[in-house]
């Protein structure tokens, strides 16, 4: 694909996310979704009696479980067709899927050489606004945890076999929050077996 | 029940939010709109479903933490080979919740969302009243006027849509009735086996959906908490109840929701 072409393509996914965004999705405060997640972790605290590795692999769960569901629902709105490289899966990520359904755009860097894993870095993340972590979470809690488990679930239903982590987060100290995606394997359709 | 109940009708109130009402709105109200038009907003569907994942969440957290209980040594050992456990679908978590036949768990699950909803609830509570809509004055509501603000406000900004009917006896007893309550709107069973009697299923059906009442339930109690009427002193309770006749296809649910909220002392305590 030529470089132009491709910035074409790029340009036509902000217009798209931006459109269904735009005319096609019932919104709401965004305070009310930060404080249910808060309200959330905070009772898995509690209830895991502050086993931060615990609550980061619940929230985890709960993601993934969002995630294949989600995916559903982007695609019957967006009408988009399969990515044809992971070049364009991280552009709809980014431009179409961030947008649709948080209204942020997070940035793209940081590609592997071998182009199979790129970061995400996420500012103006709605989960955090007004958090601050107590010191003992700030060493091991992901808080944000359940964007990787959401991500996950959703690329996994698009037959991509990904890892999906935080590497910072402002919430511990870092400048910026960047989550890593990392694909491993392009899974293959099932075929059905042939009867006779 | 003794009391005669004044069913008092709240559906049809003018909507303030509604755009076609922009030239009957005050000054107050038109500036009030356009600030909560600015405030960052989220797609309601992702938060309709950190919603619905609270409760096989909940789940999932008692069978951990049971898991821990049971064998403490064994579960170590798992921490150690397997890094990282196959996650448990969440409509797998959530049928797994009628075959529990332990009631100590059951009660627990239940009231860990309560729990949630409660907390909740206490913030949905401070954020509506630091939003300064000049449509609402918490100073002189009485409880009449704050469960109107729970049917009206607070079931509007969460679920989406407001409650369909608030009765009173005005002593305390309200019902709170949701003919189309939005979590569970589009749940339904299958009987893939063919088994079970369509009573049968819909008993399977409604027992499943049961813990999605609890978190309603806490978000109510919640709020009148935070608005002076503490939690020791108010029942709440969710109940299926018929729909109407009419025509029940257009609410989803094959049930509505009714609840029964009884505030024993209903003298607000002044917050200091």
């Amino acid at each position: 694909m030529s470089s132009s072409a491709g910035q074409q393509q790029i340009k036509t996914l902000k217009v798209l996310g931006e459109d269904v965004w735009k005319n096609k999705v019932e919104k709401i405060n965004s305070e009310l979704f930060t404080l249910t997640y808060g309200t959330i972790v905070s009772q898995l605290c509690q209830d895991y009696d502050r086993d931060f590795e615990k609550i980061n692999d619940e929230l985890y769960k709960m993601g993934y479980n969002i995630g294949v569901r989600i995916i559903e629902d982007f695609l019957a709105r967006t009408a988009l067709p399969r990515c044809t490289d992971f070049n364009t899966t991280s552009e709809v990520i980014s431009k179409v899927a961030f947008k649709v359904f948080l209204n942020l755009t997070p940035t793209i860097a940081n590609w592997s050489q071998s182009n199979d894993a790129f970061s995400l870095i996420i500012s103006d993340n709605p989960l955090s606004d007004f958090v601050e972590l107590p010191i003992d979470a700030m060493k091991s809690l992901w808080y944000s945890n359940v964007y990787c488990g959401v991500l996950k679930g959703a690329l996994e239903m698009v037959q991509l076999d990904c890892d999906v982590s935080f590497v910072s987060d402002i919430l511990r100290g870092d400048n910026q929050t960047e989550l890593r995606i990392k694909l491993n394997k392009v899974l293959k359709d099932e075929i059905p077996v042939i009867e006779d | 029940m003794q009391q005669q109940q004044q069913p008092s009708n709240i559906t049809r109130r003018h909507d303030p939010s509604h755009p076609h009402h922009h030239h009957q709105l005050t000054e107050e109200q038109q500036q009030f709109q356009l600030f909560q038009e600015s405030l960052p907003k989220i797609n309601r569907l992702v938060y309709q479903m950190l919603l619905n994942e609270i409760i096989p969440t909940s789940i999932s957290v008692q069978n951990r933490l049971d898991e821990s209980d049971d064998n403490s040594d064994a579960e170590q050992l798992k921490k150690l080979s397997i890094s990282e456990k196959p996650v448990v679908p969440s409509h797998k978590l959530v049928s797994q919740m009628h075959e529990i036949k332990n009631e100590g768990r059951y009660n627990n699950i239940l009231e860990r969302i309560r729990t949630i909803g409660f907390k909740l609830g206490c913030k949905i509570a401070d954020l509506l009243v630091f939003a300064n809509n000049p449509n609402l004055n918490f100073r002189d509501m009485d409880l009449l006027a704050i469960m109107k603000f729970v049917c009206r406000d607070v079931w509007k900004l969460v679920f989406g849509k407001q409650i369909d009917n608030l009765k009173t006896n005005h002593r305390g007893t309200f019902y709170l009735i949701d003919y189309s309550y939005q979590p569970i709107k589009n749940f339904a069973l299958n009987d893939d086996t063919n088994k079970l009697s369509a009573e049968e299923l819909e008993k399977k059906e409604l027992k499943s959906v049961e813990p999605f009442l609890e978190l309603p339930v806490g978000i109510i109690k919640g709020v009148l908490e935070a608005l002076g009427y503490n939690a020791k002193e108010t029942i709440c309770l969710a109940t299926y109840i018929d729909l109407p006749n009419e025509d029940a296809s257009h609410y989803g649910f094959s049930k509505g929701i009714s609840f029964h909220v009884q505030v024993t002392n209903t003298t607000r305590q002044q917050q200091p």
